[in-house]
C-alpha cells in the first residue's frame, strides 16, 4: 500500500520466520530476541549501531522481498542463551 | 539458526488454532531513488504506543493510529500493546521505537531530514481486511502528506 504510493518500505524485525511467511517489500534482520530490536534498554548506542546499519542496508536490496540479515548478535560472545529465555517468557507471560 | 516464533505462537494459541498471518492482498515495490542524505524518513511502529497525552489504544482490535511526534523532547512513551513480551519494552521504548537514535543520525548526517511525525498503530489486529482497507490507505496518505522518501516499520 505504502509502496504503491511511491514511499520505500525497510522492515526491521526480529522473527525470521514471520518475515519470511509475510514477504515484506524489504526486510532487514535482527538477531535479537522479539521486543529488543534495538538493543537492551537504555543502551542510545546500539541502539544507533542496529539503526544504522539497518539504514546502510537499504541500497543493497536489488529486488522485492528479500531479507537481508544485518549480523546483528545479542550476546557480544555470541551465545544463544538468551532463546530460552525468551521462550519460558513468552510462554509465562501469555 | 534464527529462533523460531511461529512455534511459541501456535503453542499460545492453543486450543484455538494459530493466527494466520496474512500477506496483503496486492504486492508493491517501489525502488530507492534518493540516498539517504537526502532523503526524509519516518518510523512506523505496531507497538500500540504514544505520547502520554495522546488518547490510549484499546486493546484488541483498535484500528486507529497515532501521530507521534519526531522530536525526543516532546513527551515520553507510553506502549499500550497486550502483548506479553512488553515488560522489556516499556521500560525503554526505543529499543522498539528508535526515536532518539534516528536524530542522532540525523545529526550525524546520514539522513537528510526526519518527518515531523512518526506512526503507531496496534499490531496483532485480527481484523486483517479492515487494516487493509483503512488503516494502512490513512497510514500512507499521512506520509505522502508529510513527503517522506523512506518509510521504517517496525513490528512489534
Amino acid at each position: 500500500m505504502i509502496e504503491a504510493l511511491g514511499i520505500p518500505t525497510l522492515v526491521i524485525g526480529t522473527a525470521y520466520d514471520i518475515m519470511s511467511k509475510v514477504v515484506p517489500p524489504r526486510a532487514a534482520f535482527v538477531d535479537h530476541p522479539v521486543g529488543r530490536t534495538f538493543g537492551p534498554p537504555h543502551d542510545r548506542e546500539r541502539n544507533i549501531a542496529v539503526l544504522a546499519k539497518a539504514l546502510t542496508e537499504v541500497a543493497q536490496f536489488t529486488q522485492p522481498g528479500m531479507i537481508r540479515d544485518l549480523g546483528c548478535d545479542w550476546s557480544s560472545d555470541g551465545s544463544r542463551s538468551w532463546e530460552q529465555e525468551l521462550r519460558a517468557e513468552m510462554l509465562r507471560e501469555h | 539458526m534464527a529462533f523460531e516464533y511461529l512455534p511459541i505462537m501456535a503453542q499460545n494459541s492453543a486450543p484455538k488454532p494459530p493466527r494466520v498471518l496474512v500477506k496483503p492482498s496486492k504486492f508493491a515495490w517501489c525502488a530507492v531513488t534518493k540516498p539517504l542524505f537526502q532523503s526524509r524518513v519516518a518510523l512506523l511502529t505496531s507497538a500500540a504506543l504514544r505520547v502520554e497525552s495522546q488518547p490510549p489504544f484499546v486493546p484488541r482490535e483498535d484500528l486507529s493510529y497515532r501521530r507521534v511526534p519526531s522530536d525526543p523532547a516532546i513527551g515520553p512513551i507510553v506502549i499500550d500493546h497486550h502483548s506479553g513480551i512488553g515488560a522489556v519494552p516499556k521500560q525503554d521504548p526505543e529499543i522498539v521505537f528508535p526515536r532518539t537514535a534516528l536524530a542522532s543520525l540525523l545529526s550525524r548526517g546520514l539522513l537528510g531530514s526526519l518527518s515531523p511525525r512518526h506512526f503507531s498503530f496496534m499490531g496483532g489486529v485480527r481484523k486483517t481486511e479492515q487494516v487493509e482497507k483503512e488503516l494502512a490507505p490513512a497510514l500512507a496518505y499521512e506520509l505522502t502528506q508529510a513527503k517522506v522518501d523512506l518509510a521504517l516499520l517496525v513490528p512489534y
